[in-house]
């Protein structure tokens, strides 16, 4: 009897009723593929995208429109899936929040979905149990609502943007007349939304288009930074920062401490939050506002002064972008000042269509809590236990509370705090919908059936009503179905499906008068330092926090990973007796926390900013105890400044591991990142090659080369953890990370001219062509490929690391320990995480060297197709996980043999530079110098 | 030769016979407490560097201070610290029989064993130091199924080569150097089996003349054999950093400098080899202050090569005015290790000059603090031509520190003890003067 008859289930011999070694052998390969294969393909069907050929075969990756939300507003994107295992996720050409792009939530969402800290059941307290006990339970607990018209009952959600869910609240308020809703983001926008009232009378959602401004001035509004509409605005800003593709924009920013839209301004200057409110009112003044212009410190008053001879002159668009953390009236006075500069804003009605403030919903969901007038509390998607206010204390509210039940993706402090918690399926697992900014609406599908027994929000919500489920499928569908014409409806959902994004579902544009002068007073500085609450670039506001690539993606600015430090500006920290890495004691009236400080030479005096997102302690084992909660320093009142705030030197810290720790380049090492004017730019000469005894390598047809532009490098990310998903990079945990032992392969590393502009610089391998590692590698591991790939054989490495000892860029990576058992999961088993994996690309062994290879893979499958189909690879054909991510295309790739190809375009230009040029290792990846207004020019060109 | 028949390098009433009592009664007539003290010592620090080993091949080589900057930490400057001193037996031995040093003879024999012992221990660091030390063997071309061969052109293949060749040749030169004196030991054994078991060893030597003859031209031979061969190795360990780019390690000095350097620490261990086995042993006629003051002069030209090294380094990063030179010249002297740097500068270049004084030459305490000092200075040297270039290399984003850990230290420490417990046991087992060097000795100075 073979192996494959037993495998095949045939009948066994009736003598053998035990295995012999070949069967037992065959039963464990057997169970291993079993286990392997455990992904399934969701019952229902499910359409590729659009782009991709309609058939799947073994091994081959099939992609699939769906969306993921941030914070509620929908976001396009395409996962990947390769034999019912979805590894990727790439961005939504077709969508607008996306297009075609991906920032490091996106691209670490797959890893949520096969996290063993997943929430897998349902439990009862600490119990685990079932739906069926939930269902009964909680239909037990609403059907005793049927006598009061639910006015027991309370529903907390997050931002709700999806139509099916809202349509699914909108039929358990007409079966509950009294039911009440709650919505609740701990980054919220109520000062946006209030401001906005105070300017027009009326909510109103705006979309600034950076692609048509001429100057962008920010007034604390990280508007490069993280969020969900950071792709679309990045995008908006990298199209008028290459010099040669048209007159350059010019940005000016202030903000308290430094930000990624900092570092990418023309001219930046720090100030403290009240600063910002008063250089507004003078900026206001400037142009022509009524108002008295408050002093304003020299610096302060001079990028005032010239920011507002740029919005008044030239005939340009101004755009004046105002930060979450400014008062309402500043946000009113910057839609008054928008005005005035012609600026490229979008207005729409609100896409959410709660109009109550967040902190207030919250407010008073929890005085109703300790009112007793909730019965029943409903929590779809939301800890506020985690992120609201201490002095709200909603855990203590709970008790008051006679059924309570919490709803999520993680069980989290709320799902430990309530009585009952629904474990929900991942967007990858369920069928949904969702809108994103603009009021674009993306159908969900689900890429995989879910892991676990998991429910989605919609089959959740429907457990509350007596009615037969069903199914989400047709949930979703008869939403759709009811707003469509009448058609054929199979046919527009099938290429809704495929395309990712429901055709003309964007918010229709309103017309609004102009923008009223609000009245506002200059803010005065109150004693104490005033505290600034930033939205994470890693955690978000800690739903993403359980996600270690994002825990261990190095922080744009300050480089730390797994937590984040109190940031000080360095007269303040000598004031307070503080150095770097100590402990302190952040105290803002009775609420305090224990943070480790950072002294960040660019931030402004008198404040000190912090992170929202870290300090979990009921999330997992890879968030909990990471850096401290932010949110806990909060009053009711949930704004963004906490004033006053004392800091108390508190010991010896473990401050958050950071991945690079010199910023500031010596005059000598200023070459490394060069900055040049934008006005002195001219067209290349040919530069004489310099003599050269290196042999020229043997022409090839295919000679492939990076280019990328430092200009338009936004430092989000999102290029490492996409090269993090796509290459099986392993996370290794705060300890290793603080043994400078990082694994990313691409790396970006951020500079500080002194006394100038800096910038961004990814440096993925630069595979030289005469690469320093080759020639000292004893067995040969590190070698050349024909189309100038500098390979790492990984199973010929013995770990000399003679390789990396000799890379000028140090770009190699290290396995120091047997890192693809991610021992940051704790006791849990971490074998899910197996799933993700891409099948091409080896796992690489303890005492193995790895490093960036352009995606050879990626290079490979091209080849195939290519071959196939007898014709050389076509420019752009190969993407790789970098380049694909990249918001801002700051990143080229292609044939350099090839003279019509991108890459080749890209090198031709005046800003082209080679990283150490001078040590003749001619790398193949090169890059283009930042393009920069000069702070002290005159206007726009 | 002196005219009133005393000799110049020996003490006392020393005539043929009571060198061969003196030197074959540790080895015949073992009655010693302090050497099993000793001995049990030497085996725990043994102990710790196996169990350290032992730990670094189950857990990987991230139980190591190194990090993705520093990749290579204590396993490589080790590596050369111990095949520096390694260097220094064959060399001292060899140059001095080649120019007719007659001190030699006293000397030359622990000398050798040191070599052995040595480049034993270096050899073992970098199959250590790799990431996966069970495939060392892929350094040797075999020939394996998948038709591949060692990558020529890497300074670790040259360095495997000069290893094992010079570990070859020094294991032949000390066997050959054994024979007469193994000769005198079966000849003055007190049992039957120990006679037999080193009569095995001395190849049926008779002492004819013809013996004499062909021994003496053979170990001459070997001799001329071993200078070059001897700077070839260090030369090569030279190699394995000048032949890179990275600033500070690619220098064209590193080869000479490298050799000196050698000499330099293993002349300091020769130093405290000599000062305890005419303790323990009971040498002092043999092993004379005449020695050690020869000794203490050649440490004293040996640390003005080195300090010529070190200005020449200095100087060329400062002259050559080339960015990364300069910074990592700064780096050196102004970044976190320049304490280091200074210890070093003062072990390697200032101790010795203390030597000048003819009373410092002849005191045995001076001697031996000097030659710790210089064996510290050697060994921090080493480190910091790693740690230096590594933590400073071309890109500010990539400079990071290096932090060593208890195992790091352990295996180090380890090392040491393990270097000892092979010289107890060489100092029970085989004569640790060579005999037939003395008496020829005595012979030419007219004392037999």
């Amino acid at each position: 009897m073979t192996r494959y008859e037993l495998i095949r289930g045939r009948k066994r011999p009736p003598t053998a009723w035990m295995p012999d070694r070949r069967e037992a052998l065959a039963m464990l390969a057997a169970g291993s593929a079993a286990a392997l294969a455990g992904c399934q393909r969701p019952r229902e069907t499910i359409t590729p995208f659009v782009d991709t050929a309609n058939e799947i075969a073994a091994g081959e990756a099939v992609r699939y429109a769906t969306a993921l939300e941030l914070s509620g507003y929908g976001r396009g994107v395409v996962g990947v899936v390769v034999d019912g295992r979805p590894i990727k996720v790439e961005g939504n050409a077709h969508h607008p929040s996306t297009l075609g792009a991906t920032d490091p939530f996106i691209e670490a969402a797959v890893l949520d979905l096969f996290d063993p800290q997943r929430s897998k059941t349902p439990m009862r307290g600490p119990v685990p149990t079932d739906w069926r006990a939930l269902g009964e339970a909680l239909r037990a607990q609403t059907a005793a609502h049927a006598t009061d018209r639910g006015a027991g009952i309370a529903l907390l959600t997050g931002r709700v943007l999806s139509p099916t869910v809202l349509k699914q609240v909108e039929a358990l308020t007409t079966e509950y007349p009294d039911l009440q809703r709650f919505r609740w983001e701990p980054l919220h926008d109520d000062a946006e939304r209030v401001g906005a009232g105070i300017a027009f009378g009326r909510a109103l959602a705006f979309q600034p288009r950076l692609d048509a401004a001429d100057v962008v001035v920010s007034l604390g509004a990280d508007l490069l930074g993280p969020g969900p509409d950071q792709i679309r605005m990045a995008r908006g800003f990298a199209r008028r920062r290459r010099p040669e593709s048209g007159p350059m924009s010019r940005l000016y920013a202030i903000d308290t401490s430094l930000t990624p839209t900092g570092v990418m301004a023309d001219r930046r200057e720090a100030g403290r939050p009240e600063l910002i409110h008063n250089a507004a009112i003078a900026l206001a003044a400037a142009l022509g506002a009524p108002l008295a212009a408050p002093a304003l410190p020299p610096a302060l008053a001079r990028l005032v002064a010239q920011a507002a001879g740029d919005l008044k002159g030239g005939g340009g668009r101004g755009l004046v972008l105002v930060g979450p953390a400014q008062a309402p009236e500043i946000h009113a006075l910057a839609h008054w000042m928008n005005g005035q500069a012609r600026a490229p804003v979008d207005v729409h009605a609100p896409i959410d269509p709660v109009a109550q403030n967040h902190a207030d919903s919250l407010l008073s969901l929890v005085q109703a809590m300790r009112a007793g007038a909730v019965k029943t509390l409903i929590v779809l998607d939301s800890d506020p236990v985690f992120g609201a206010p201490p002095e709200l204390g909603f855990r203590d509210a709970l008790r008051h509370v006679a059924f309570t039940v919490h709803a999520g993706l993680y069980r989290g402090a709320t799902g430990r705090a309530a009585m009952w918690h629904a474990p929900l399926s991942h967007a990858f697992e369920s069928w949904s919908d969702t809108r994103a900014l603009d009021g674009t609406a993306s159908l969900v599908q689900p890429l995989v059936a879910p892991l676990y027994d998991t429910r989605s929000a919609h089959a959740f919500l429907a457990m509350m009503r007596p009615a037969a489920d069903v199914g989400d499928l047709q949930r979703v569908q008869a939403t759709w179905r009811a707003g469509s014409d009448g058609g054929d409806f199979a046919g527009w959902w099938t290429n809704t499906l495929a395309a990712g994004v429901v055709p003309q579902s964007a918010a229709t544009p309103a017309t609004v008068p102009a923008a009223r002068l609000p009245a506002v007073t200059p803010a005065t500085t109150g004693p104490g330092l005033t505290l600034v609450l930033r939205p994470s670039p890693r955690v978000w506001d800690g739903r993403l926090a359980a996600n270690a690539w994002l825990q261990e993606t190095p922080d744009p600015i300050s480089k730390e990973t797994w937590g984040s430090s109190l940031a000080l500006a360095p007269a303040d920290a000598e004031a307070l007796k503080l150095a770097a890495g100590a402990a302190a004691t952040v105290r803002a009236g009775t609420r305090l926390i224990q943070v480790s400080v950072r002294i960040d030479p660019g931030h402004a005096q008198g404040a000190a900013s912090l992170q929202t997102g870290f300090g979990q302690v009921d999330l997992g084992p890879v968030a909990d105890g990471v850096g401290a909660n932010a949110f806990a320093l909060r009053d009711a009142s949930q704004g963004f400044l906490i004033q006053p705030v004392e800091v108390l030197a508190a010991g010896a810290a473990r401050p958050p591991p950071a991945t690079q720790h010199v910023f500031e380049l010596a005059p000598a090492d200023a070459g490394l990142f060069p900055v040049v004017a934008a006005s002195d730019l001219a067209p290349a000469k040919p530069r004489p090659s310099p003599p050269d005894l290196l042999t020229p390598p043997n022409p090839a047809p295919i000679a492939w080369a990076m280019v990328i532009d430092t200009s338009v490098c936004i430092g989000c990310n999102a290029c490492v953890v996409a090269c993090q998903a796509e290459n099986n990079v392993p996370v290794i945990g705060p300890e290793e990370i603080a043994h400078e032992r990082d694994m990313h392969w691409l790396r970006v590393d951020r500079y500080e001219h002194p006394g100038g502009q800096g910038g961004f610089q990814p440096v993925p391998c630069m595979q030289c062509e005469e690469a320093p590692c080759e020639p000292v590698c004893p067995v040969e591991a590190s070698v050349h490929d024909s189309e100038g790939l500098n390979d790492q054989v990984y199973n010929r490495c013995i770990g000399t690391r003679f390789c990396e000892s000799n890379c000028p860029y140090k770009v190699r990576r290290f396995n120091f320990h047997d890192n693809q058992h991610w021992p940051v999961f704790g006791q849990l088993d971490a074998r899910s995480i197996e799933a993700q994996r891409n099948p091409e690309v080896s796992v690489r062994a303890r005492g193995v060297m790895e490093k960036c290879t352009y995606c050879v893979q990626r290079i490979s499958a091209a080849r195939r197709t290519a071959e196939k189909e007898d014709r050389p690879i076509r420019d752009g054909e190969v993407t790789t996980a970098c380049q694909g991510a990249c918001p801002t295309q700051a990143i080229s790739f292609g044939n350099r043999a090839d003279p019509s190809a991108a890459v080749n375009a890209a090198r031709r230009d005046p800003r082209h530079f080679v990283l150490l040029e001078e040590l003749k290792t001619k790398p193949r990846t090169t890059y283009l110098a930042r393009a920069a207004n000069p702070p002290d020019d005159g206007g726009p060109r | 030769m002196t005219q009133d028949a005393t000799s110049r390098w020996l003490d006392g009433p020393v005539d043929l016979t009571t060198v061969s009592v003196q030197v074959t009664a540790p080895v015949l007539a073992p009655r010693n407490r302090g050497w099993w003290i000793a001995l049990c010592a030497s085996g725990l620090l043994t102990a710790v560097m196996v169990a350290g080993m032992v730990y670094s091949f189950e857990s990987g080589v991230g139980v190591w201070g190194n990090n993705t900057s520093v990749v290579w930490g204590f396993p490589i400057a080790n590596y050369v610290y111990w095949i520096g001193i390694g260097n220094a037996g064959t060399l001292i031995s060899a140059l001095l029989l080649i120019t007719r040093q007659k001190w030699r003879a006293s000397i030359n024999r622990f000398a050798e064993a040191m070599t052995l012992f040595a480049v034993s221990i270096a050899g073992v660091f970098p199959i250590l130091h790799l990431g996966r030390p069970m495939y060392f063997y892929w350094l040797a071309p075999f020939p394996d199924s998948h038709t591949l061969w060692p990558q020529w052109r890497s300074a670790l293949v040259w360095d495997f080569w000069a290893i094992l060749s010079y570990l070859l040749f020094s294991i032949v030169f000390f066997y050959v150097g054994l024979i007469p004196d193994l000769a005198t030991l079966r000849d003055r054994a007190r049992s039957k089996l120990v006679a037999r078991l080193y009569g095995v060893f001395a190849l049926g030597w008779r002492g004819s003349l013809l013996h004499w003859r062909t021994h003496r031209r053979l170990e001459f031979l070997m001799a001329c054999m071993a200078v070059p061969l001897v700077c070839s190795v260090h030369s090569i360990v030279g190699l394995d950093f000048a032949a890179s780019l990275m600033p500070g390690w690619d220098e064209s000095i590193f080869p000479p400098y490298f050799v000196v350097g050698a000499l330099f620490s293993g002349f300091a261990v020769v130093v405290m080899l000599a000062a305890w086995l005419r303790g323990a042993l009971g040498l002092q006629d043999i092993i004379t202050p005449r020695h050690f003051e020869a000794m203490a002069r050649v440490l004293v030209a040996a640390s003005i090569v080195m300090g010529l090294s070190y200005a020449t380094e200095w100087f060329s990063a400062w002259y050559g005015g080339q960015g990364p030179d300069v910074a990592q010249l700064a780096f050196t002297f102004g970044g976190p290790y320049r304490w280091l740097y200074f210890i070093m500068l003062f072990c390697n270049v200032a101790a010795s000059q203390v030597f000048w004084l003819r009373r410092a030459r002849t005191d045995m305490r001076v001697l031996i603090a000097v030659a710790v000092l210089i064996n510290i200075g050697m060994w921090l040297e080493r480190m910091l031509i790693i740690l230096n270039t590594l933590s400073h290399g071309h890109l500010p984003s990539a400079w990071r520190l290096f932090t060593p850990t208890l195992v790091d230290f352990a295996i180090l420490a380890g090392s040491f003890g393990f270097f000892a417990l092979l010289m107890l046991l060489f100092s029970r087992l085989l004569p640790v003067v060579s005999m037939h060097d003395v008496r020829k000795l005595l012979s030419e100075e007219g004392l037999a």
